[in-house]
């Protein structure tokens, strides 16, 4: 949602030439580039417990984050208030990175004597309604909180008819709408209206003593009219979906195995184990296991992983990044080939090339790093089943959670939720709480097949890089020739 | 501003109460927070970041017509704040009734935490600390001028080293009369490391401390470095393992990886919603009898004591799990509500376990295990809140004749919490008082561990 110029410098009770005094106040000891983040959020939620929807709330979060570089170098500073002297203290305070006169600041005094200020790509132009990639046409804020509540009463009566076995269901529906204002010291004003809905339900499962979960979610950047009949169907028909597969399910015999990795939310480990590698960050600070790999081969020919920000609707979904750069598609691996980093304006800098609209915070509270959006590897031309009849004993997985990734090793472990053997190129008993480990360049070397059917996970994903942003994942179906499984 | 609560954003809080009572609220919970944190970080010796940042908020849970909501703004002009009462109370009448939901009874409030300093938390110094001071703290924090000293073997790739204050601030006040504060400092450094090997393998590793005194934390500041370049660096040649069944030791750092899950699962929350491997189990001795954890959260000057919980509710020292035996459920007002059991603190505030089988230290009990593994980080994984199973990807050594021989690489642990615990075979009395949970060094028999 993208209103006029004019609401947004309402909203925040600012002016450009406001803004212009601010970011002249920011850079007065020598700053190279500043930008200034207002930030106007209302988020609320209701939640379904034991049959009822009688737990709910509403917050309102509002600010402005005021940022300095100086070479590489960042002072951040923030307001939870728009009155004038309020953000001169922030401003000032972030401008201190540059003190000129402590003598701390020579290497960056010395950056500047050899023409290493910062250079602007700059992005001109106002925001156009015509490309928002957040369609809206029932607002969240204006709506009624009764349609919340039916809503989850429908989505709690069909889940509890689709299977006996069910003893709890806890539902949870947020939203959150965010306004933002963005303007720099390239004289760049960007301003736009983010919404996001999402809805997840946990099921409690009982048999024979036994007790399953299972949580199913969705999250879009779109309005209130997300909140469907075929929603509800779609969630409830996922949340039973393979429990009978979980009740019967054990914990196979580990080792080195070929693993099949289902299309969807399998995706989550592309994001963890190769994506924050590519993040520009780590590998601006030699942190990455990539660091120095660009132009490489890191993967089969054929393989094209991809972070893309231009997916309408999506959870990922962004017009422009925190930094006021417009989204885009970004590959990061083409042909097999790693081609781009993901970079905010500072990597950017760093490494003589355009940002690529990753620089996103969690909120006004915190300066923008390189993260991704929505993170998938594009399909390739194998039959799914083919990827698993080609596999005498393995792993196929369909559900992982709890993934995490050592950035420097590039070490990983993934919790598989359920999943199957593959025996003699077929699925046969269910398993569940494994773990499987690796490396990831070495899974990356090791796919050996991608399937034909890639699927973005519509779920709730939210990734944590010392701050929270809302993510999506994807991939096709996908064989690696070995995995370490940890099994019994 | 001024880094603690003023009298007039109290004023405010209070204001905000009786404006809810007045308008249609008939009991009401206000909670009002403020935060100040200056930091100062370092990359590969220079300075990188320094971060100003200063939050209030007001919370409200709000009690309308039988019916429940809670709510927040950051927005504290008087006005706004009315207007969005007026909302908010609006809301809470849309939802379900709830007689479930209450106030703590006034009896169970803490009486002895008005002035926030109760527990010797606030270092004042935090008021006299110039941006100067902080850089030079910062700059204590890093190692890089003595890289060519401290490269033996392999080579300093990155490190980013941070110093940081902050003071914490937060009233909670209701409609039964409650008013309590809690005011703390915190002072802390933090220092992260990639080293890199002949062969161009990295490893990286942290290390980090946190107090409420600064003078406490000035001995950490050189250390902390070496510290995470020592732990690095041991990371390097890294070499397979067969696993197995064995003896497994895991480092007072990383040990709350085990003990997490129980504490959770003993929430009313996950009780109620009969998502709990420790269901029904409250009275029934389920773990080793080796097994005590206090829930300690009145001592004076220590990270994590707290004189209340987020209710206003008095906390107390108490077992949590005594030789064995889990004591009761943490059931706050809600849950009591619901389920009809007594209520109690809501959460495990400053659990500590207690030393068992003689040992001091990590070393100590390395010495008396002999052979086995060194756990000393996670790495992925998960556990199964409703059966206890578990599986974590693991970082550490073998070791053998109580010396540590080779990092180990690719290795899980797996099991069952009821289990491991009560395979328990020491604790140690090593546990960091920087941390909230007082976990020492913990050593379980026959366990599961993957290669």
């Amino acid at each position: 949602m993208i209103h006029p110029k004019q609401h947004y410098l309402d909203l925040f009770g600012t002016g450009e030439p406001l803004l212009d005094t601010l970011v002249a106040e920011s850079l007065r000891h020598g700053g190279d580039y500043c930008d200034l983040f207002f930030e106007n959020t209302t988020y609320g939620n209701v939640v379904l417990r034991d049959g009822t929807v009688a737990s709910g709330g509403r917050h309102i979060d509002y600010g402005v984050g005021i940022r300095v570089l100086c070479g590489e170098k960042t002072g951040y500073a923030y307001a939870e208030s728009t009155a004038m002297p309020d953000l001169l203290e922030s401003a000032r305070a972030a401008a201190a990175i540059a003190d000129g006169t402590s003598s701390f600041y020579e290497h960056s005094v010395r950056a500047e004597a050899n023409g290493s200020r910062m250079v602007g790509r700059r992005f001109r132009g106002e925001p156009n309604p015509a490309a928002d990639r957040y369609p809206v046409r029932e607002h969240w804020r204006s709506a009624e909180t009764a349609v919340f509540i039916s809503f989850l009463q429908k989505l709690e009566n069909a889940i509890r008819e689709k299977d006996a076995r069910i003893v709890k269901i806890l539902a949870n529906l947020a939203w959150q709408v965010t306004d933002v204002l963005m303007y720099n010291s390239l004289k760049e004003l960007k301003y736009e209206t983010r919404p996001m809905g999402s809805v997840s339900a946990t099921v409690i499962f009982q048999q024979g003593g036994k007790t399953e979960n299972k949580t199913v979610s969705r999250s879009f950047r779109t309005g209130v009219e997300m909140l469907s009949d075929a929603l509800v169907e779609e969630m409830a028909r996922d949340a039973v979906k393979g429990i009978d597969d979980r009740f019967d399910a054990r914990r196979p015999k580990g080792g080195q195995m070929p693993v099949v990795m289902g299309a969807g939310a399998s995706g989550i480990l592309l994001h963890e184990a190769m994506g924050h590698a590519f993040e520009a960050d780590f590998n601006r600070k030699g942190t990455s296991i990539f660091s120095e790999k660009m132009g490489q081969q890191v993967c089969a020919r054929g393989i094209h992983i991809i972070d893309d920000g231009t997916l309408k609707g999506n959870r990922g979904a962004l017009n422009f990044d925190d930094e006021g750069v417009p989204a885009q598609k970004t590959y990061m691996v083409e042909d097999g080939i790693l081609t781009s980093y993901l970079h905010d304006r500072i990597s950017a800098r760093h490494y003589g090339v355009s940002p690529t609209g990753n620089g996103r915070r969690e909120s006004f509270r915190y300066a923008p790093i390189p993260r991704m959006r929505a993170t998938y590897m594009e399909s390739g031309n194998a039959a799914p089943a083919d990827l698993i009849a080609s596999v005498p004993r393995g792993i196929y997985v369909d559900e992982f959670s709890n993934g995490q990734v050592q950035i420097g090793e590039g070490d990983f472990t993934f919790f598989v939720k359920s999943g199957f053997l593959i025996e003699n190129g077929r699925l046969t008993a269910p398993v569940k709480d494994i773990n499987i480990i690796g490396n990831g360049p070495a899974a990356l070397r090791d796919i050996v097949a991608v399937g034909d059917d890639l699927a973005i996970d519509p779920g709730t994903w939210t990734c944590g890089k010392g701050q929270s942003v809302p993510v999506s994942c994807g991939i096709p179906t996908v064989l690696v020739k070995s995995l370490t499984v940890g099994g019994e | 501003m001024d880094n603690r609560l003023t009298a007039e954003e109290i004023a405010l809080a209070r204001a905000s109460l009786d404006y809810a009572l007045a308008n249609g609220a008939q009991k009401v919970r206000v909670t009002l927070n403020k935060s100040l944190m200056e930091l100062f970080g370092m990359l590969n010796g220079e300075l990188d970041k320094v971060t100003h940042a200063l939050d209030r908020s007001l919370q409200f849970s709000l009690f309308v017509d039988g019916r429940f909501g809670g709510f927040s703004t950051n927005r504290l002009e008087r006005k706004e704040v009315e207007a969005f009462l007026l909302g908010a109370i609006d809301t809470v009448r849309t939802l379900e009734p709830d007689p479930a939901r209450d106030l703590p009874a006034p009896e169970r409030t803490a009486k002895d935490a008005g002035t926030g300093n109760e527990l010797d938390l606030y270092d004042p110094v935090c008021e006299t600390l110039t941006a100067d001071t902080r850089r030079e703290m910062a700059i204590g924090t890093a190692a890089w001028s003595r890289k060519a000293e401290l490269e033996k073997g392999f080579t300093l790739v990155s490190e980013e080293g941070e110093y940081s204050d902050s003071v914490f601030d937060s009233v909670v006040m209701d409609s039964n009369g409650l008013f309590a504060r809690h005011t703390e400092t915190s002072f802390e450094i933090g220092y992260e490391v990639t080293v890199e090997d002949a062969e161009g393998n990295r490893f990286s590793s942290y290390w980090w401390d946190a107090t409420p005194r600064l003078e406490a934390i000035l001995p950490s500041l050189a250390s902390c470095s070496e510290t995470a370049i020592r732990r690095a660096a041991a990371q390097i040649s890294p070499q397979d393992h067969p696993g197995g069944k064995c003896t497994i030791v895991v480092d007072s750092e990383c040990a709350s990886k085990f003990l997490t899950p129980v504490l959770n699962a003993l929430n009313g929350y996950s009780v109620q919603q009969k998502n709990t491997f420790l269901l029904d189990k409250v009275g029934q001795r389920v773990f080793s009898e080796h097994l005590t954890v206090l829930d300690c959260p009145r001592s004076r000057g220590e990270t994590g004591s707290r004189l209340y919980d987020s209710e206003g509710v008095a906390t107390t020292e108490f077992p949590i799990i005594d030789k064995g035996v889990p004591t009761r459920y943490f059931i706050n007002t809600y849950i009591a509500g619901k389920t009809g059991m007594a209520p109690t603190i809501e959460d495990a505030t400053r659990p500590k376990v207690l030393p068992w089988g003689g040992c001091k230290t990590r070393d100590d009990v390395l010495r008396k295990v002999g052979k086995g593994i060194f756990i000393t980080g996670f790495n992925g994984g998960n556990s199964n809140t409703t059966t206890g199973d578990f599986s974590y990807g693991i970082e550490g050594f073998a070791f053998e004749d109580g010396r540590i021989t080779h990092p180990v690489r690719e290795m899980l642990v797996t099991g069952n919490f009821f289990d491991l615990w009560n395979n328990l075979l020491l604790v140690a009395d090593d546990a960091r008082l920087c941390m909230s949970k007082l976990i020492p060094t913990l050593a379980f028999r026959n366990t599961d561990v993957n290669a």
